[in-house]
């Protein structure tokens, strides 16, 4: 394997390459004093360089076992059996659950954007809310982490949404178990409230230590089951003056993202804002961030005024069928669409 | 490139006398010899007074050299390779399948680009269903969360007599996803470990007699190769471009050498005249061997796959399909 594939820094692998050090080999060959003396560089640095060699090589030693998987991986069967037992976060609106196949699947990133006023910021709020349903009640008992980058989480309104969650438990619980007084509801506001992280970033050098530092987090509070961040947007759009870096970091982010989603079992949901785009001669709104960051979530969906009414559309899925429903948004947070013509559109 | 004193330790012929000889026609390094008029080095040499041992080393670094170069193949030796052994793949869509001349085929890198939703995954799932239903096996590296088992068996599902979901299809849809192998990769260090990885388990295969065709990966798709090069392209100085241009030339070795076929996926950006172009840029067009440029009707199920590059095919012949949406 050559020194190029190693994770070290460019200007490390420029000294490794004058003193001499081109093959892996060479450099187990040596020792942290002779790295040290040769590249000019820390007594910790050199010995990193030889665990990242010593590391590499042993990939290269394991080949004696049986060879024909490589660690990491799932076979398709697998995964499809896990997926039956994977859980999903309602979000209180039963069309639009539908549509998701049941709500906001964990592993996976979702992408929610609409124009200003569409009730993004209501459905992120829905969502921390709704991850904490009991298990009991067919939710996920998690807690949530809230990273708000505009300003616009109202704690009035949280505590609204959540005493309409606890209603609504309750009055299923009577519904259900009218004879069995053991399944009162056990929860309070207060403890919905508790159990949402909230952070609140001020601008984009913030936004990127903050997902640096979500690993860390989410081991610590084993928990945590949805990350919403509110909006992704707001602090690349200002005056980035270069445009490839905001590429780059976008583009850095979104990977640590999914590596979370996957790695720790959690849903991300990532609210962006609109912008118009010259598309075949005419403007349409899309979501902003460029083309680039259309890749990276695995679901999309995208809120829109039909008329009136709010409605929900999924625009990328590797699973669901293209298909929007309507939606409302009421003092008790997002529910069923009222309107008496409501139907779901597959498109 | 390697100064020779690194050699030393090696091969004792290029010892201290020797390098003081290249020294003094000043040849430092490898690269400095394969420059410098090896006629003209053994004519000085031969007027040395250890002029046997010089000689010597400078044979032993020629032998070197040609130690290090792959095989020279000539046409006929290349044709009855691609005969016995650069199958093709049916990607299980007609449309695509027709573009590609019969589908996937082994030892190319085929790439699709498309912009977002334009059917890019899809394909590749259809692909992994319909190659591991031929009892081939598919290694799936995947950045975006997106593999879908459940789409994979609905295209399973399709494409075939299953009607009811009996016992005996329930173990047959086993057999065929139990030999797609899912890698959830999220960093460009990880692809090449996993690459490595991969390379040296099929060259040990080779050397054991018993390589079942039922083990040995066919098919390697990345989903999608773009959104692990993006974050370290054009960054501080040129190691991004250099690990780009590196993965291609890995997963082009690996489609050659091991016999396999490579599908990756690529997004568009936003060109200089408003029209998309494919990412990753200009040096990266020449390493696919096949692109396809894959788009979406507006909101309709209908796609388009129209050929940007293939060795064997005009470019600009397209095709639809309504087989990826449904």
């Amino acid at each position: 394997m050559e020194i190029g594939m190693l994770p070290i820094s460019a200007s490390k692998r420029g000294k490794l390459l004058a003193a001499g050090y081109t093959t892996l080999h060479s450099i187990l060959r040596t020792s942290t004093t002779h790295l040290v003396r040769d590249i000019e560089v820390s007594e910790s640095e050199a010995l990193e360089i030889l665990n990242f060699a010593t590391r590499s090589n042993d990939l290269d030693k394991s080949s004696g076992s049986n060879t024909n998987v490589i660690d990491g991986g799932q076979t398709a069967w697998d995964m499809l059996n896990e997926e039956r037992f994977s859980s999903l976060i309602t979000t209180s609106c039963l069309d639009l659950d539908n549509i998701l196949g049941g709500g906001i699947n964990c592993k996976e990133v979702t992408e929610i954007g609409g124009v200003p006023g569409i009730g993004k910021t209501q459905i992120g709020i829905q969502l921390a809310v709704n991850v904490q349903i009991p298990l009991d009640y067919g939710g996920l008992g998690g807690k949530a982490i809230y990273i708000d980058t505009e300003g616009s989480f109202m704690v009035e309104r949280v505590l609204q949404i959540a005493e309409a969650c606890i209603e609504d438990m309750s009055e299923y619980s009577h519904h259900f178990h009218k004879d069995n007084q053991a399944f009162g509801v056990k929860m309070h506001p207060n403890s919905i409230l508790e159990n949402i992280f909230y952070f609140r970033v001020c601008s984009y050098t913030e936004q990127i230590a903050l997902v640096n530092y979500l690993d860390k987090f989410v081991t610590e509070h084993k928990d945590v089951k949805i990350i919403i961040i509110d909006s992704v947007t707001f602090h690349f759009r200002q005056d980035f003056d270069d445009m490839a870096l905001r590429t780059r970091l976008l583009g850095e982010m979104s990977l640590k993202l999914m590596k979370l989603a996957k790695n720790l079992s959690l849903a991300v949901v990532m609210l962006n804002q609109v912008t118009t785009k010259h598309i075949e001669g005419s403007f349409q709104l899309t979501l902003a961030l460029g083309d680039s960051w259309s890749h990276s979530c695995t679901n999309r969906i995208i809120l829109y005024w039909n008329g009136d009414e709010r409605h929900a559309y999924i625009d990328k899925s590797p699973s669901l069928k293209s298909a929007s429903a309507p939606y409302s948004v009421t003092s008790r947070g997002i529910r069923n669409s009222t309107s008496s013509s409501k139907r779901i559109k597959m498109v | 490139m390697a100064p020779l004193n690194s050699l030393s330790k090696e091969y004792p012929l290029i010892d201290s006398n020797f390098q003081t000889f290249c020294a003094s026609h000043a040849i430092y390094s490898v690269e400095d010899f394969l420059l410098h008029d090896l006629d003209a080095l053994f004519a000085s040499a031969a007027n040395h007074s250890n002029s046997e041992r010089l000689k010597q080393g400078i044979h032993q670094l020629l032998l070197i050299v040609d130690a290090l170069h792959p095989p020279v193949l000539n046409g006929l030796q290349l044709i009855e390779d691609a005969k016995r052994n650069k199958h093709v793949f049916s990607t299980g869509c007609e449309g695509i399948d027709a573009l590609l001349g019969g589908g996937l085929r082994v030892g190319q890198l085929t790439e699709l680009v498309g912009p977002s939703s334009s059917g890019k995954t899809q394909v590749c799932l259809m692909s992994s269903s319909t190659v591991a239903k031929n009892k081939c096996s598919v290694i799936y590296l995947d950045t975006g969360n997106s593999f879908s088992p459940q789409r994979i068996a609905y295209f399973v599902g399709q494409s075939s007599d299953y009607v009811s979901v009996n016992q005996a299809d329930h173990r047959l849809l086993q057999n065929i996803l139990d030999r797609i192998i899912c890698y959830p990769v999220f960093d460009v260090y990880q692809m090449f470990d996993l690459l490595h990885q991969l390379k040296i388990n099929l060259r040990s295969q080779v050397f054991i007699d018993i390589v079942k065709s039922d083990h040995q990966v066919q098919v390697l798709i990345v989903d999608s190769i773009s959104s692990l090069i993006t974050p370290i392209l054009r960054g501080n100085g040129p190691q991004g471009h250099a690990l780009m241009i590196s993965s291609g030339f890995l997963l082009k070795q690996l489609a050659h050498e091991h016999n396999i076929a490579v599908l990756v996926t690529n997004h568009v950006v936003g060109g200089d005249d408003g029209n998309p172009k494919p990412a990753l840029g200009e040096s990266w067009k020449s390493v696919p061997h096949v692109r396809l440029l894959l788009s979406r009707d507006c909101r309709s199920n209908v796609s388009n796959i129209s050929i940007i590059k293939h060795p064997a095919m005009a470019s600009g012949r397209s095709a639809t399909s309504t087989r990826l949406f449904v």
